[in-house]
């Protein structure tokens, strides 16, 4: 059923067996999981069904250094659906190593496998609409793939595993008329939660404040509670609320919000395959079920060990948009169109390099140059994008002179001085804005200087061509963009110490009984995986531990 | 003594394989009979008669000597009604009733969505065909000696409406994943179970008046059988289709394509039948039906096992590919039309 707060009488006490904070990829997730067992569950989303200003302007909140960190309103939806309206549908599963502590990355390891996760990533592929949850090309493909580029080989990297496209799946247009069906389900629109109440012991959640921008208020009652509102709003509720907690919940030895990661992710270099163009085929594939998917260098978890690196992959990329000298009609074309690109795709556009005069005139000209070129990837942009149900993902250009720069993204490790707090600024509904210091370490740096240098050793010597970079600039190029937009991780970790951790194994905060995480905040450590497929694993997986919980 | 059984609807796709099972057992002798032309060689087979179902007399004549009936009759509305109507007032009339096992309907449950079993009834307002096999149903209760089956989504090897046409239509890219749109419950039974029920319900006594919900458990969604019947038939990669598309389908290309049929069979059945088959909004709606039936009735008393998913599709993907290819367009105008 699907209802509307205006429609709830004021200070009405709503009850439920289990209430479902945030109607994103994870909160919808548990609902979508949980529809079938009967259980009484109330979905409360703050947002409606299409963006508002006002609704998202409660996003808003402040940066520490611009540069560094978009600011908090973008990358993220304040409405049903919340964030994969808008993602780009990159799934990849967390690797092996990802779980594991690691000596040489400070304060890794995760309380839980990765085999606990892997009986939950299958329907977990199959809720993002990226087909079968199969990451190797080997497996995918009956037939061997052309080689991503001939001839390399390489001791440190496998091209072998892959990434899998969404749609991309915008899980509250997808699962709606299946939530709104669902007969012991309550979704309920801008029901914006801005009080956690604790009884005195503050052992335990009572109830849920619940307001709307038209000044309505009512209060919410279960069983259990999930917040599943996304890394950086999690945090947001956590530390507002310090009436029995005077540090705010969960945060009795002050972790919540720290070890904020994103992911450190660059363009570097120039990448030249000697030979014929099919030498390099760094496209995509598409698998039996129709899913757009692709390969990459990815950096072996042997070779992570052995040198003690972060995860890494990379990616053949076509030279830099800003700049006209690639003298690609397709790549100014883009340029001169990022004024109608989304803000969360169209940054690199914009990029920092400062548009002149001759840089307009020199993307004109390579437009003019190039018609044919332009106007055959503006039709496969209309057809295959704009028009397509199942979208293809990225601009991929084949360089006529077998030229690419090299796109990475990189793990960044967890780091306690990188951190989001509240500010002295206060939205309309009275809660603290959100304050975001993200900051990387010399350890994050290094991972992508070494990464890059054994890339570069391992072309010189399989003789495939070369990658010229400047390792002078590796932490200028990773940092030029600022961190990964939308990935939003590690705020409220999650581990066996409540001394370094703000929810146990199975996401409960640590001394609430009552009290669950769900979304990227609870990831200890961000692997070089992209967070939504484990965000959905995660939050299946916590859905069936709470279907046995509140059924106790 | 072998059974004598005629067999109402011979020539459609589930009552050819009940006349070809009878045949290979050995406790009964199949009696075929169809409204349409008989194949050339059946003339000379004494147990193969032309018959028109909605006739009396001539069905009175059928029946006299068998021991039991098999009423796999389809085709319109009317057909559906009348056939029943004179089959159960036939059979009244007769000293010694016959066995019938009547094959039925999921259509008789309408909009029903959840957990369906055999008691429940019709929600919303039924489909002409869904209100002739719940008509038929009820002239048959009349009748204690009437086993009702009814059948969800039949497929197999000759199946036209869900193997053959499903077939063309994912070769075709109209059909694939449809996203919301084919979250429904796709009940699935393959057409070996349905010939099992059959011969079961003939044989095991005391079940008079009973009905049975034949599908396999656990049915998949439209988009899971979809997607596992262009994987077996090689209809790959899968087409995504919008609720955008398929809202045009079925609202512009449907009734257009209905009128282009209906014009150009003034020209002759042959020409009409190569048209593209149509996506009413009927079948949108199926795609969309969030309707499981159980079948713990059949399982019980019938002793059904199911034939699984991946092995049913297999063989009818083989059967698509090797006996119609992805040219050939499909007839389900005609008595070998089945319903859902």
């Amino acid at each position: 059923m699907l209802l509307e707060s205006n429609e709830i009488p004021n200070e009405a006490a709503l009850r439920c067996e289990l209430c479902i904070v945030g109607a994103g990829a994870a909160g919808i997730t548990i609902a979508r999981k949980l529809i079938d067992r009967g259980l009484d569950v109330l979905l409360l989303e703050a947002g409606g069904l299409a963006p508002e200003s006002a609704t998202q302007d409660l996003y808003a909140g402040s940066v520490v250094d611009e540069r560094l960190h978009s600011p908090p309103i973008r990358y993220r939806q304040r409405m049903f659906g919340g964030t994969t309206t808008i993602w780009g549908g990159r799934c990849v599963p967390f690797d092996e190593i990802d779980f594991e502590h690691r000596d040489y990355i400070p304060h890794s390891g995760w309380p839980i496998e990765r085999s606990v996760l892997m009986p939950f990533y299958e329907d977990a592929n199959r809720l993002c609409e990226a087909g079968d949850f199969s990451y190797r090309a080997a497996e995918e493909f009956g037939q061997p793939l052309p080689p991503m580029i001939a001839g390399f080989e390489s001791a440190n990297f496998t091209t072998d595993t892959l990434e899998r496209f969404s749609c991309p799946t915008n899980f509250g247009r997808r699962y709606l008329r299946k939530l709104s069906n669902a007969p012991t389900l309550r979704v309920l629109l801008h029901a914006n939660v801005t009080r956690i109440e604790l009884n005195d012991s503050g052992e335990h959640v009572v109830q849920l404040i619940v307001r709307n921008l038209q000044g309505k208020r009512f209060s919410v009652t279960a069983k259990d509670f999930v917040l599943a509102t996304g890394g950086l709003e999690v945090t947001r509720l956590l530390l507002a609320n310090r009436d029995v907690h005077p540090c705010g919940i969960g945060n009795q030895h002050d972790v919540v919000g720290r070890y904020y990661m994103c992911h450190i992710a660059g363009t570097i270099g120039r990448i030249r395959i000697d030979g014929d163009l099919d030498r390099a085929n760094h496209g995509y594939d598409i698998s039996d079920e129709g899913v757009y998917c692709r390969r990459r260098l990815a950096l072996r978890e042997e070779v992570q060990r052995s040198q003690q690196l972060g995860n890494f992959i990379a990616r053949l990329h076509h030279p830099r948009i800003t700049d006209p000298a690639h003298r690609n009609a397709v790549l100014s074309l883009l340029y001169l169109a990022k004024f109608v690109i989304p803000y969360e795709y169209g940054k690199r556009l914009h990029g920092d390099d400062h548009a002149t005069f001759r840089s307009w005139a020199g993307h004109l000209r390579n437009v003019v140059t190039g018609p044919f070129e332009a106007a055959e990837f503006a039709w496969q942009m209309l057809r295959d994008r704009k028009l397509a149900e199942r979208k293809y993902p990225s601009v991929i250009i084949r360089s006529k002179a077998n030229l690419y720069s090299l796109d990475f993204h990189a793990e960044q490790q967890p780091n306690p001085e990188s951190r989001v707090s509240l500010s002295d600024e206060t939205d309309a509904l009275g809660m603290a804005r959100l304050k975001v210091d993200w900051r990387y370490t010399t350890g994050d740096v290094d991972t992508v200087t070494r990464a890059l240098a054994l890339l570069a050793g391992d072309i010189r010597r399989s003789r495939v061509g070369s990658f010229d970079y400047d390792p002078a600039t590796v932490e200028a190029e990773m940092t030029r963009y600022g961190a990964y937009g939308g990935h939003h991780i590690g705020t409220a970790r999650m581990g066996s110490d409540p001394r370094s951790s703000v929810v146990n194994a199975g996401c409960r905060v640590h001394g609430i009984d009552n009290l669950y995480i769900a979304g990227s905040a609870t990831f200890p450590t961000s692997s070089q995986a992209n967070p939504t497929l484990t965000v959905v694993a995660l939050a299946l997986r916590l859905a069936a531990h709470l279907d046995g919980q509140v059924r106790r | 003594m072998k059974q004598s059984v005629l067999v109402l609807g011979a020539k459609g796709f589930i009552g050819s394989r009940v006349v070809k099972a009878l045949a290979a057992s050995d406790w009964a002798v199949p009696v075929a009979a169809s409204r349409r032309a008989l194949p050339p060689d059946s003339a000379d087979q004494p147990d193969s008669l032309r018959l028109d179902e909605n006739d009396v007399r001539q069905v009175r004549r059928a029946m006299e000597g068998v021991t039991s009936v098999v009423n796999c009759v389809l085709g319109s509305s009317a057909t559906i009604r009348t056939s029943a109507r004179v089959l159960f007032e036939v059979s009244r009339s007769m000293p010694r009733q016959p066995r019938i096992v009547h094959l039925s309907s999921m259509a008789v449950y309408g909009a029903a969505v959840g957990d369906v079993d055999e008691t429940a009834t019709p929600v919303g307002e039924l489909s002409a065909y869904g209100s002739a096999k719940l008509e038929s149903e009820r002239l048959a209760a009349a009748n204690p000696s009437v086993v009702i089956l009814r059948p969800g989504i039949d497929y197999g090897p000759d199946g036209a409406q869900w193997s053959e046409r499903i077939a063309q239509m994912l070769y075709a890219r109209r059909l694939g994943d449809l996203g919301a749109a084919g979250d429904g419950y796709c009940n699935l039974v393959y057409i070996d179970d349905i010939v099992e029920a059959i011969l079961r319900a003939l044989r095991s006594p005391n079940l008079g008046g009973k009905i049975f919900n034949l599908a396999s458990p656990d049915p998949p969604t439209w988009n899971e059988y979809f997607r596992d019947y262009a994987k077996a038939l090689g209809a790959v990669p899968l087409a995504r289709i919008g609720e955008r598309t398929l809202q045009i389908e079925s609202t512009i290309f449907a009734p257009s394509l209905k009128l282009v049929e209906i014009f150009l069979r003034r020209f002759g059945p042959r020409l009409a039948r190569r048209m593209p088959q149509a996506i009413p909004p009927s079948l949108v709606r199926l795609f969309q039906q969030e309707i499981k039936l159980k079948v713990g009735l059949a399982e019980a008393d019938l002793g059904l096992r199911w034939t699984p998913l991946e092995g049913g599709l297999r063989q009818t993907a083989l059967w698509y590919n090797r006996s119609i290819g992805q040219a050939k367009s499909v007839d389900i105008s005609g008595d070998d039309r089945v319903g859902n």
